[in-house]
């Protein structure tokens, strides 16, 4: 059976049709999300307690023995703790595993601190096992 | 050819629908890279309050700094009813910030008569 020239020009055109180019818009498309995509850091938490300072009423007595108190010296981040200075939380996590954890810690933040160190010190005091962790925020 | 076709679109959408949701769900902060005490439970949140470098407060993502007096109503709507209010709270605060602010939220926190809070941290 002979086929006529315009029935075989049908059949061509129906078996070109060619992807080539939508795959390639398609990778493109894949490889641009892949770089764009920024997927979301992991998060976790730090559960401090709370203690506000009212005026004069709460002595340090009152709250607890175990006092780590960040200020700015020179513009930079001091942990002190009794006469211990640590300009680090190196050398904090060294004088808190001297200390018993039963009693609890107080950390207390003075202004313009960045919090960066305010955290580091709760971070440290929970690494050396302290259960009570309280935030107390200074003037 | 069809099958690869199929999973190259699936893996575009897969990624369009994570840059949407990873777009929406945080304000982007530079957290205090910590890895925290490992409770999981960061999403488990009412209300997120984000602290910027700038010591602006930010309820939600694309919405202008809000002052201490409108924090001080959120959070008075957030916590009421619940028995363990501090749990729905969550602080983000930039690892930059200055603690005024985070210091003027906790004794906001504190007049509520909340014993304890809840700071997020970037596990490194």
């Amino acid at each position: 059976m002979r086929f006529s020239s315009s029935q075989k020009k049908h059949k061509l055109n129906r078996a070109a049709v060619n992807l080539s180019s939508m795959i390639d818009v398609t990778f493109l498309l894949l490889v641009y999300f892949i770089v764009t995509t920024v997927l979301p850091t992991p998060e976790d938490l730090l559960t401090p307690a709370l203690k506000v300072e009212e005026g004069t009423s709460i002595s340090i007595d009152d709250l607890d023995p175990q006092i780590i108190e960040i200020r700015l010296q020179d513009g930079l981040p001091l942990y002190v703790i009794g006469s211990h200075l640590c300009p680090d939380r190196e050398s904090l996590a060294v004088v808190l595993l001297s200390l018993p954890t039963e009693p609890g810690l107080i950390v207390r933040v003075n202004n313009e601190v960045p919090v960066a160190f305010a955290v580091a010190a709760i971070q440290v005091a929970r690494d050396a096992n302290f259960e009570k962790v309280t935030y107390v925020p200074v003037n | 050819m069809t099958p690869m076709i199929d999973i190259i679109f699936l893996l575009i959408i897969f990624f369009m629908v994570a840059a949407e949701f990873a777009q929406q769900a945080r304000l982007e902060l530079h957290l205090p890279q910590e890895k925290g005490e490992s409770l999981n439970d960061a999403q488990n949140t009412g209300l997120v309050i984000n602290i910027r470098k700038d010591g602006a407060i930010i309820l939600e993502v694309d919405s202008p700094p809000v002052t201490i007096d409108a924090l001080d109503e959120r959070i008075k709507a957030a916590i009421t009813g619940d028995n363990a209010p501090w749990e729905s709270l969550l602080i983000r605060a930039d690892q930059d910030a200055s603690t005024t602010t985070l210091n003027e939220i906790f004794r906001l926190l504190n007049k509520h008569g909340l014993s304890a809070t809840r700071i997020a941290t970037e596990v490194p």
